[in-house]
């Protein structure tokens, strides 16, 4: 009955757990008091991480499709079926005509060598994460603004602060880890400043919740900037000596009204003084979003960055800002290049002095032509220029709410899906490659906090699955490459080549303590915790001057009144497939769902009782395109004017967005709707 | 009771003891940073075994109540309609359990085995599947002394009275007194031990030195007399109001957490799993009823929604006067897990400490 | 069970099913043997109002009241499709096999209501845990004082155990009362919620000496609770039957504990006066 140190590879967060093994089976896990994420916590996603495992459901052989359904096949068999179909697609309609998209859940290896398969083998560039079918404004920002597209801080560092803003993510519920240590904070005495459209159980325990209408955060964060410069709180000598274009940022926020902005918000504003008031008086303030589906756009994120930079908090311990990954590896993803237009370490495809050194390093030219993000694949399946899709461990079918989606898929000629389970997306697939489970092999991954860490092997692997990385190195080897990996660490070691920060990350430097944060390099082998904390400043820091919008961008259609967002509820953990194959987990994540067959559509008591709607009542919910019936939650967790639909049913949100655009609905884009009783 | 001690360096001799009479030994290490665990003693890591260090996390009642744990398996049933023709079903139950020594458990741990034995063995019904791995069952309880490593900010067994020494369910007892321990038997198989030439009469200057260090080591825990009295009386009468539950329920992330590591925490749901054709397993898991789903019933109804109504429950059954009285005990035994475990700190002494807190000022407003 | 019980108290017996039959809409009535005859002779010892834990493998083990009472020779479940379990289970023929335990729980307390006039006031399913009981005391007609039944159901489709309510109704040695909610063209009985048949100048309720016995959805409990209380039943004579999320059945697992109670084994026969102190929100 060994314990193994290893890491959660539910969300972004990465705790530390020790799993359990009889020698057969894992029987059992909890969490590390050491670990600095989590110290001795975990989610109830973690608790049960061990049954995923062990579910009965997995898929054990290779699958190609015969007819309406499917047959077993050897891994030879199945790897030359698919290297020849690729060769044929390629030599038919160009290396362009293929596409590869993986979820932020796989590792770094496998992410890795995805791309690489795209790029040096096959010869295109068309690879992205399953997210980028929502928006990576956040890794634009952050590279344009502060240089480093990644957390500056470490999450030990959350209870050192004394402010604390909390933008748009439901903590409690989506990164409970995180969660918990903001409550923490804030009962050790930090102000918590909570910004959101939605009262959540974070918002509970605010000092400050700016209940905000949908869609003007942006806003907000320009008449805070205001209020703080006005009042002589903007730390000056921080934007003077580490900040480029601070005369103009200054300029811009000076245009600012922040009665109207109060206004347009719809809260008081002597609320948003005082939040702004707070925030600048702190010594440490951070601030916190998500990345994941319910992210802020560009500029929302722009404006907390100007904040956070604006006050001096960037470069100290707790302060600094935080971008939250709802998936576990979607840093890591990122970091290795799974992604269009950037190779791994985020070095661009026009690049040519970066390619340069990808095509020594691989042996192999790099196209020069512009590759597709996900939704861009998708559409290009749809309108035939795609004509194959590998997919590893992404359920597109599930994952958006789009049926076009679907049929973008079945116009696929060919396409491979690898998953541990039979998922929706592999029922549509030619060949399915069944991947090994949590647990059963060594792989990194790379956590909000830029944690790059191992993930143990703790049991072997039924017999037939085999690792994602594996699986596409025989590929690779049957389209004519020379692979000669052996272990995900040879993977590891190439990775270190490519990505200047991942360098001193070896599997025997990783295996110790609780991994490293990067950069982690070969003069600085123990990680870096926080960044930007030497004084002597690199590149400036970028302030993104923002000039005050006319009008606001809320909704302005009066026969549309309601702003519609959608967002997480409780236990809907992104592509619940892994919460489906824990008995806890789903019944918990069931719970909803049985509750609210159709759905709910959370409605404030004073609107509902304006429009004679009852708790429990059916109501009809009409957008621009389109329209669906669903159930009133009445409910102060809204406020008047918006309105809350849950990701969980797919069937009405298909209804209410209409097809194919797929960019509306989050806190920045609320939809315009109606709603009336039935 | 007659005592006896054993030099320091031959503590683990017991260890050696136990193995060769045919017990799986298991005892607590160092892991990583100051994580510790229960493990398998095996030649190789014998000599890392530990007495002294903090209590290891997950709670030794898993050696009794296991996270997951097959119940049964079924053959040669009938599952869909496709086939519908009889046959003997034929239900196996797992073989039996091999004996097992706990080496190094914790007097508050100890005094949890006891609550869950009063639970489960207890009333009406007798566990089959706890009496089986409890019956197989060899205590080695190690006392607190180690003022550093054994006792933290955290732990409060002196308020649940089941520490630093227990008072029963050991089959042996392990004090240090310094350069040796002192060992006591508290059964005829922990007696048996005490014929080991290693051991030693103890003599009076023995005793005396083992009350005074235990009186040193009390000084180490927080002054809270009759700490939880006040709370159960206020759970038990229903006097702790609503908003005080609500404040409670906001800090709750309802992971569960507190009911995973909690060592008198009985809560388990089961479940069947289709492991091959026609064959079923049915297992068992720890669950926790600061889920939503541990009380939705079937057709949707749920007494226990609100996250806060989830929060009462838990500590209505570990300190209302009535389940007390029907376990013979307080279901918490001071080890202060949940308060390591809680991300929201509403652990046992944070809720005693807010109900006691808002009792306070509801008196001062009247 | 004694202290020094040996067996293994979650070991499902195998049963076979004999006979389906479709009730109302979504509820249907399983009858069933034990595999082995001398479990069938112990099981059938059971005192109305106890439940019994049904294992359809592979779908998994829900707790479910015993409908027939123990003066009859078969024994049956009927079972409304509610969850995956039961969802399963209508699925099954007969011959199939399932695995039974139990009889579990404290049922009624029928010695105690000797020489006492019984009140029957089912609502919906509500009628399958009182079935039990209702038979019990016909099948002993000579130890109870009145005998009477009111059973409503939304409309007369919803109306179960048929056969037995004809029988009912034309058995001189008691009362039997039927409403609709909302009738249909051939209905010529009462229609209007349960609690309206307490009102017809034909009825006469006991009040004195009397046991009233209630089941049915939680809207209709509460009015009907709100009559009879109105009409000068104490709450210890009225008495129901709770029904928890259960996993054990025996007092282990913990879902079914409310307040004070485990509903499983202090269960999940109650009266009123024990519901409202229970100590948690029914």
């Amino acid at each position: 009955m060994a314990h193994i140190l290893t890491t959660c590879t539910f969300c972004g967060v990465g705790c530390g757990i020790y799993l359990e093994e009889d020698g057969f089976r894992i029987t059992g896990g909890y969490p590390s008091m050491s670990h600095p994420a989590n110290q001795g916590r975990i989610c109830v996603r973690g608790w049960n991480v061990h049954e995923v495992a062990s579910s009965p459901d997995r898929l054990k052989q290779p699958l190609i499709r015969d007819g309406g359904g499917f047959r077993e096949a050897s891994w030879d068999e199945a790897t030359s079926f698919v290297a020849a179909r690729l060769k044929h697609i390629r030599s038919e309609h160009g290396p362009d005509a293929i596409g590869f998209i993986n979820s932020p859940r796989c590792s770094n290896e496998e992410g890795f060598l995805l791309q690489k398969l795209a790029r040096a083998v096959v010869g295109t560039n068309n690879v992205d994460h399953g997210m980028g079918a929502y928006r990576s404004a956040s890794i634009e920002v952050l590279m344009e603004m502060l240089g480093v597209p990644a957390a500056t801080n470490s999450i030990a560092d959350i209870e050192q602060s004394d402010v604390i803003v909390v933008n748009g993510v439901d903590l409690a519920l989506q990164l409970p880890t995180i969660g918990g240590r903001v409550i923490r904070a804030k009962m050790g005495g930090a102000k918590l400043i909570v910004i959101d459209p939605r009262r959540h159980r974070i918002a509970e325990h605010a000092d400050f919740f700016l209940q905000t209408r949908p869609g003007t955060d942006r806003l907000l964060y320009g008449a805070m900037a205001k209020v703080i410069v006005d009042r002589g709180l903007a730390d000056l000598k921080f934007l003077k000596s580490r900040c480029q274009n601070y005369e103009a940022f200054l300029a811009s926020v000076h245009a600012y009204d922040a009665l109207w902005v109060a206004d347009a918000c719809d809260i008081p504003p002597g609320l948003l003084e005082s939040a702004a008031i707070a925030f600048a008086s702190g010594q440490r303030g951070m601030i916190m979003y998500a990345t994941g589906a319910e992210a802020r756009g560009a500029d929302t994120i722009r404006s907390m960055v100007d904040l956070a930079l604006l006050t001096g908090n960037v470069g100290r311990k707790g302060t600094g800002v935080m971008p939250l990954a709802e998936h576990n590896n979607l840093q890591g993803t990122c970091d290795v290049g799974v992604q269009p237009q950037l190779l791994p370490g985020y070095a661009s495809v026009n690049d040519e002095a970066a390619r340069r050194h990808f095509e020594s390093l691989w042996g192999a030219p790099i196209s020069t032509r512009p590759g597709l993000t996900t939704r861009g694949m998708i559409e290009a399946a749809f309108d035939g220029s795609i004509r194959a899709l590998w997919i590893d461990r992404h359920d597109p079918a599930t994952a958006y709410a789009r049926a076009s989606i679907v049929a973008a898929l079945d116009r696929l000629d060919f396409m491979v899906v690898q998953h541990l389970f039979m998922t929706e997306t592999a029922q549509r697939a030619d060949v399915i490659l069944p991947v090994v489970a949590f647990g059963e092999e060594r792989a990194t991954f790379t956590s909000t906090e830029r944690r790059i860490q191992l993930a143990e092997k703790v049991i072997d692997p039924p017999p037939g699955p085999l690792p994602a990385w594996d699986q596409i190195v025989r590929v690779a080897n049957r389209l004519g490459a020379r692979w000669s990996y052996t272990s995900s660490s040879q993977v590891m070691d190439e990775i270190r080549r490519a990505v200047p920060f991942y360098e001193g990350a070896s599997y025997d430097n990783l295996s110790r303590e609780y991994g490293r944060q990067w950069p982690c390099t070969a003069d600085r082998p123990l990680g870096t915790a926080l960044l930007f904390a030497d004084e002597a400043p690199s590149e400036p820091f970028r302030l993104a001057p923002f000039p005050m919008p006319e009008m606001a961008g809320s909704c302005m259609i009066a026969e549309y009144p309601f702003a519609l967002i959608v967002g997480r509820s409780l236990y809907y953990w992104h592509h619940n497939v892994l919460v489906q194959h824990s008995e806890t987990l789903k019944r918990e994540h069931r719970v909803l769902q049985l509750d609210y067959p159709e759905g709910f559509v959370d409605i404030n008591p004073e609107d509902a009782r304006e429009l004679g709607v009852r708790d429990s009542g059916k109501v009809r919910i009409t957008t621009l395109n389109g329209s669906a019936v669903s159930t009133a939650r009445v409910t102060g967790s809204v406020k008047r004017g918006t309105i809350f639909i849950p990701f969980f049913l797919h069937e009405v949100i298909g209804q209410l967005f209409g097809e194919p655009d797929s960019s509306g609905g989050s806190s920045d884009w609320p939809i315009c709707a109606r709603v009336e009783r039935v | 009771m007659r005592a006896r001690v054993i030099d320091r360096a031959d503590v683990l001799k017991i260890v050696d003891f136990l193995r060769r009479d045919r017990y799986q030994v298991v005892a607590p290490f160092f892991g990583r940073g100051r994580d510790t665990v229960f493990d398998v003693v095996t030649d190789a890591n014998r000599d890392s075994v530990q007495l002294h260090l903090p209590n290891p996390y997950y709670p030794p009642k898993r050696y009794v109540l296991p996270q997951i744990h097959r119940l049964l398996t079924a053959r040669r049933t009938i599952l869909t309609t496709r086939r519908t023709g009889g046959g003997q079903l034929r239900i196996d139950v797992p073989e039996d359990e091999p004996r097992l020594a706990i080496f190094g458990i914790r007097s508050c741990d100890l005094a949890a085995i006891g609550h869950l034995d009063r639970f489960f063995l207890g009333r009406e019904y007798r566990d089959t599947y706890y009496e089986r791995l409890r019956r197989n069952l060899f205590f080695v309880n190690v006392v607190c002394t180690d003022t550093e490593l054994d006792i933290d900010d955290d732990c409060f067994c002196v308020c649940a009275d089941t520490g630093p020494a227990a008072r029963e369910l050991f089959d042996l007892q392990l004090m240090h007194l310094g350069g040796e321990y002192m060992i006591v038997a508290g059964s005829p198989a922990g007696e048996a031990v005490l014929s080991h030439p290693a051991c030693r009469q103890a003599t009076p200057a023995h005793v005396a030195r083992r009350r005074e260090i235990l009186s040193e080591v009390r000084k180490r825990f927080k002054d809270v007399t009759s700490w939880y009295s006040m709370a159960s009386r206020l759970i038990s009468l229903g006097e702790v109001g609503e908003k005080t539950w609500e404040e409670i329920g906001n800090r709750c992330l309802e992971c569960g957490g507190c009911s995973y590591v909690c060592p008198t925490c009985t809560c388990f749901t089961v479940t069947d799993r289709s492991t091959a054709d026609g064959v079923t397993e049915r297992i068992r898991l720890w669950d926790s009823c600061a889920l939503t789903g541990f009380t939705r019933m079937a057709g949707g109804h749920n007494p226990r929604k609100a996250v806060h109504d989830r929060r009462n429950r838990r500590f209505f059954r570990k300190l209302s006067h009535y389940f007390v009285q029907r376990e013979l005990s307080v279901a918490c035994v001071g080890c202060g897990r949940c308060v390591e475990v809680c991300h929201g700190d509403v652990g046992m002494p944070s809720v005693v400490e807010i109900i006691r807190r808002a009792a306070a000022a509801r008196n001062e407003t009247r | 069970m004694s202290p020094q019980q040996t067996e293994n108290i979650y070991l499902p017996k195998p049963a076979t099913i004999e006979r389906v039959v479709d009730e109302i809409e979504d509820v249907k009535t399983f009858y069933w043997r034990f595999e082995d005859p001398a479990e069938q002779e112990a099981f059938g010892r059971f005192m109305p109002g106890q439940f019994a834990m049904l294992s359809v493998f592979g779908a998994g083990e829900i707790a479910i009241s015993l409908p027939p009472s123990p003066t009859e020779a078969e024994t049956f479940f009927t079972v409304r499709r509610v969850g995956s379990v039961t969802a399963a289970l209508h699925e099954l023929r007969p011959g199939a096999a399932v695995g039974v335990r139990g009889p579990y729980g404290n049922g009624f307390p029928m010695e105690s209501y000797y020489g006492r006039n019984l009140v029957f006031v089912a609502g919906g399913i509500g009628l399958i845990p009182l079935r039990s009981c209702i038979v019990y005391a016909l099948h002993n007609r000579e130890r109870f004082g009145r005998i009477q039944v009111f059973y409503g159901a939304r409309t007369p489709k919803d109306l179960m155990y048929v056969e037995d309510l004809e029988r009912w109704q034309k058995d001189p040695a008691f009362d039997c009362w039927l409403t609709v909610d909302s009738a249909d063209s051939q209905w010529r009985g009462h229609v209007g919620v349960v609690g309206s048949l307490f009102k017809r100048p034909d009825v006469q309720m006991p009040i004195e000496n009397t046991t009233a016995f209630v089941c049915g959805p939680p809207v209709m409990f509460r009015f009907v609770l709100r009559d009879l209380q109105g009409m000068g039943y104490a709450d210890g004579n009225i008495v129901s039957t709770l029904e928890r999320y259960m996993k054990c059945g025996v007092g282990k697992c913990g879902h079914c504990c409310i307040g004070v109670a485990y509903v499983c084994t202090d269960g999940p026969v109650f009266t009123y006066e024990q519901i409202r102190r229970l100590g948690e929100v029914i």
